[in-house]
């Protein structure tokens, strides 16, 4: 599904430049569930922003279900982004002005999906994630592990194939975080394929394989049994 | 897409209701302002236009050459009207018009009421439409009298006016044989009733054929298809024709351009009101573009507000068209709330600005195209205010914003700080020239007059006054009331007459000077309080040969160039007249003029006016009764009128002041928009840098320290705004006084004050928040983090 290949990317301020991805060549099947792992600054994030085409690289190749996307401007990106990947954050970015099923219905919205349908696929998503009974809310009135499953159910409710989720476990307590390494568990044996960022060894162990990054560079490479 | 839009623009504005209500407000004041002035603009504009043949409509002037300069002006001889229609094929109608005030008896009503003499074309010629009788014949006999419907109901009351019968100064009688429709507000004529010509020529014993007697305005109705270029060189030589006065051509001035164009430098239209009201149109677009900025500022000030929120629908598929079509919705709804603001604050604000406008506006409700406006004119705003927020928001990276590093940049960076820079340059522009407007109206009322303006009142000779002037000249005296009494030709607020055919020793012969004139009796310089700088004043009584003495002025020695004027012999019409007195200069018209030269005539010449000075020793009110009893026994028919010459004199200024008292009111509304901006900017940056604050509390800042450091930078601002606001409203100003030739100099203390007070204002409105700030407990705002 993702074929990354010799894929450099730079931060330059006045004085300094820094690498943030070094010539990294990586690949990701349909299906499967990575858990990327490494210390602060080793690039992670970058990467993760790169799949999820929020940021472009500057050098090398990133061929996304067989179309090459490295150098799509920010339009096209959105558009092979909307329909494809979801994204769950740590810090869980729900949109404080709208309600829980608002939330949810948003991408729905920009893909154009008609309002009485929104409404059937909002509500089969919450009743999944168990939070049916919260849809009226807003975010600042749940709890941390409802919010993010608020988060979740927003990232799978246009059923993307590819869900990126970045510390999706790092502002919850343990009993919260598993609950929603479950739901991402679920969600591969579905057939979703998962990318995940994480500092949490335990986390990383839900996954199938772990690539650990050091200064933009893959450093190893374990495969989960 | 769109509820979620218009939901989310509705939460996001009660949850700042603060700002909400500064945001509305600033465009909602903004939206009002300029809307009053484009109100006003179109009323200007307005003018004469509605006449069904404003195309056709021209009114005659004159043009030529006094002192080496092309003049003109709209008066023009009595029998011009007659040759228009005999002697011009081109020519359709043509009309004269004439003031005048007559006392008006129906029953025992008895009202002085003014109106003008008209010729019978006028009705047809223009559209002011009749309710009652035929246009076409309704001023075709002397007797006949068309009244406006406002006239015909102080008359009549209720009752049907049409063919009642009116005593007009108690000899003559009129019937009714129209009733106009009001005048509309937007229209040069004022009149409340229209009497024939043929009248005219009655009370002047016969018709006046002089065509070097220009003292009625003519206007013409030109037939389809005549072109002004084309009846401009035939009509050119019309007083030539007429007359043996061969320096004088005669063009006509089109209705499209009565209002706007009037002014006219060397024989060519310059302007007019026309610069005023684009003076007023780009203050309207500023002042409305100041509100958009305030919005703009604002907005973008809350960016980090909503940077999540961009960054989040960025993620999950907006694309940055959908995020500026969200964002400019957003606007324009806001516009849209502060546009119906607006439009209470216009309807209640009208009546007030109508009083100083001298106009009567009001809100169309009904009309379809002023919803029209009404609707692109809050699209607009919309589109401009959020135009800018739109752009700004939509394009934040979303890789930054959710990943927590964003920062908004410092709350006054580049683009906000030109915004800033410009609302208040604009301001200071207004300040300092409602500053100049008022020093040269000031300067102009102080001016000396000449003479004393205190206590002099005048009455003007109606009824029986002039046959018993004598009589009632010593009544006035006897009674105590007043302590001198003259007769003139004219108020003294108001130049009447003027003449160029004066002749003299040593004049020459080429030259065309023209002198006001002013007839006076005896005892002028006594009641004008007027100073006699050489020889003495008329007075028929000591010296019977004073009935050819004339007095001139000071201004007048000079242009005739007498070394020793007392004594010399000036000719008019073959009448020898003899300077017996030389009087100060004093303003009989523009107090921004230089006086100009002027010939008083003695007690030969005709009347119109009683001026008298009334007794200090008394109170007002008791002089008034004394003088009104006397004016009662000799003249009972009519009701006593009087001016006080005071107010007269002060009217002189009324469009200055009026200029003044508006350009200090969009200064106002510039200033409090602007603040309102700036104070809510102020708000943003001290929260933005409530942990800097914090921090240097805990290091020791103290609270004067934080303020200081919080309010110097929107001080910054302002003091750029000064530095590019100076030249721009010199350049103005300097333009505006120099159509004065009595001015001011623009001084440096004018801009120091400019300075003082928008610094002031900038100081209060940004230290609230800049105190508060850095009055706040610094644990709390460490904690936050």
């Amino acid at each position: 599904m993702i074929k990354i290949t010799n894929l450099e990317k730079f931060y330059r301020t006045e004085e300094v430049e820094t690498i943030a991805l070094n010539k990294l060549t990586m690949e990701v099947n349909t299906g499967e569930f990575v858990a990327i792992m490494g210390p602060s600054g080793c690039g992670k994030s970058t990467l993760l922003n790169i799949l999820g085409m929020l940021d472009d690289p500057d050098e090398g190749s990133y061929v996304f279900n067989g179309i090459e996307v490295a150098h799509f401007n920010e339009r096209k990106r959105a558009d092979l982004r909307k329909h494809n990947i979801g994204f769950v954050f740590q810090s869980f970015n729900l949109i404080d002005e709208l309600t829980v099923f608002e939330n949810v219905e948003l991408p729905l919205i920009y893909t154009g999906v008609t309002a009485s349908e929104r409404v059937k696929r909002v509500e089969e998503v919450l009743d999944k994630m168990q939070i049916m009974h919260r849809r009226n809310h807003y975010p600042q009135q749940l709890s941390g592990g409802q919010q993010q499953r608020v988060a979740i159910a927003r990232a799978v409710v246009n059923k993307p194939k590819l869900i990126l989720a970045d510390e999706p476990t790092g502002n919850l307590d343990s009993s919260n975080g598993n609950d929603v390494m479950e739901l991402l568990t679920d969600l591969n044996e579905q057939g979703t394929t998962i990318i995940m960022v994480t500092h949490s060894e335990h986390d990383a162990r839900y996954s199938h394989r772990i690539i650990r990054l050091l200064d933009g560079q893959t450093v190893m490479e374990n495969i989960m049994v | 897409m769109f509820k979620n839009y218009i939901k989310i623009t509705w939460r996001n504005l009660m949850k700042n209701k603060g700002f909400t209500a500064i945001n509305i407000a600033g465009l909602a004041v903004g939206m009002a302002s300029a809307a009053l002035i484009l109100f006003w603009v179109q009323n200007e504009a307005s003018y004469d236009q509605f006449h069904a043949n404003k195309n056709r409509l021209y009114q005659m002037y004159n043009k030529s050459v006094f002192d080496g300069k092309l003049w003109c002006w709209g008066t023009t001889p009595k029998p011009m009207m007659k040759s228009l229609k005999q002697d011009y094929p081109q020519v359709e109608q043509a009309a004269r018009i004439s003031g005048g005030a007559f006392l008006f008896t129906v029953g025992d009503k008895r009202l002085t009421i003014p109106g003008n003499f008209t010729d019978p074309d006028f009705l047809t010629m223009f559209s002011f439409p009749l309710i009652k009788g035929d246009p076409k014949t309704a001023l075709n006999s002397m007797n006949n009298i068309v009244l406006t419907e406002k006239t015909a109901k102080k008359l009549f009351g209720n009752d049907n006016a049409m063919g009642k019968t009116i005593k007009i100064d108690s000899v003559d009688y009129f019937t009714v044989t129209g009733v106009m429709k009001d005048l509309p507000n937007n229209t040069r004529f004022d009149f409340e009733y229209l009497l024939p010509w043929s009248y005219w020529e009655k009370l002047n014993k016969g018709e006046d054929k002089n065509w070097g007697n220009n003292s009625t305005n003519t206007y013409a109705l030109l037939k389809p298809g005549v072109t002004e270029g084309y009846i401009n060189t035939r009509i050119k030589n019309i007083t030539r024709t007429h007359s043996d006065i061969k320096d004088i051509d005669v063009f006509m001035h089109p209705a499209t351009k009565w209002r706007l164009y009037s002014k006219f430098e060397n024989g060519k239209i310059a302007g007019g009101r026309i610069d005023t009201i684009k003076l007023f149109s780009i203050i309207a677009v500023f002042i409305l573009l100041i509100a958009c900025i305030n919005f703009m500022n604002l907005s973008t000030a809350r960016s980090e507000k909503r940077a999540k929120e961009v960054g989040i629908r960025k993620v999950v598929g907006a694309s940055k068209g959908s995020l500026i079509t969200q964002f400019l919705g957003e606007s324009i709804m806001i516009a849209f709330i502060a546009g119906a603001l607006a439009l209470v604050i216009i309807q209640l604000s009208l009546p007030a600005f109508n009083t100083l406008t001298e106009k009567q506006l009001f809100i169309p409700f009904n009309s379809a195209p002023f919803w029209m406006i009404v609707l692109s004119f809050i699209l607009f705003t919309g589109m401009v205010s959020g135009s800018y927020p739109a752009l700004y928001l939509s394009s934040f990276a979303p890789v930054k914003v959710l990943k927590g590093t964003f920062k908004a940049a410092n709350a006054t960076f580049s683009p906000r700080k030109i915004l800033v820079v410009t609302q208040f340059w604009f301001a200071i522009v207004l300040i300092i020239s409602t500053i100049i407007v008022k020093q040269q109206l000031d300067y102009a009322q102080n001016r000396d007059t000449g003479y004393k303006k205190d206590n002099l009142v005048y009455t003007f000779m109606s009824g029986n006054i002039e046959k018993n002037y004598a009589l009632i000249r010593n009544e006035l005296i006897t009674s105590g009331a007043v302590t001198a009494v003259t007769k003139t030709s004219a108020p003294m607020t108001e130049g009447w007459s003027d003449s160029w055919d004066f002749n003299w020793q040593g004049k020459d012969q080429n030259a065309k000077i023209d002198f006001n004139m002013f007839n006076v009796d005896g005892d002028f310089s006594k009641t004008m309080n007027l100073k006699i700088l050489k020889g003495r004043d008329i007075d028929i009584k000591t010296y019977p040969s004073d009935s050819s003495a004339i007095l001139v002025n000071e201004a007048a020695v000079k242009i005739m160039n007498f070394k020793d004027p007392i004594g010399q012999i000036v000719i008019r019409d073959s009448h020898k007249l003899v300077i017996v007195g030389v009087v100060k200069d004093f303003i009989l018209q523009s107090p921004y003029e230089p006086v100009k030269q002027m010939i008083i005539q003695g007690p030969s010449a005709w009347f119109n006016v009683i001026h008298y000075k009334l007794n200090d020793k008394n109170t007002t009110a008791q002089n008034l009764k004394l003088v009104e009893a006397v004016f009662k026994k000799f003249n009972p028919d009519y009701p006593f009128d009087y001016h006080f010459i005071d107010d007269e004199y002060s009217k002189k200024f009324a469009s200055e002041q009026q200029i003044g008292t508006l350009a200090s009111l969009f200064a106002g509304l510039t200033i409090f928009i602007s603040c309102l901006g700036l104070f809510g900017l102020a708000t943003y940056m001290a929260q933005n840098r409530i942990k800097e604050i914090g921090v240097r509390k805990v290091l020791g800042a103290s609270v004067l320290g934080v303020t200081t450091m919080l309010s110097k930078d929107f001080l910054k601002l302002v003091g750029i705004a000064f530095a590019f606001s100076v030249p721009v409203a010199w350049y103005f100003m300097h333009g505006w006084l120099m159509k004065y030739s009595y001015r001011i100099e623009i001084s440096v203390w004018v801009f120091a004050i400019a300075a003082f007070l928008t610094t002031l204002i900038s100081i209060i409105t940004v230290s609230f928040q800049a105190v508060k700030a850095a009055l706040a407990n610094p644990v709390k705002s460490l904690r936050s983090e």
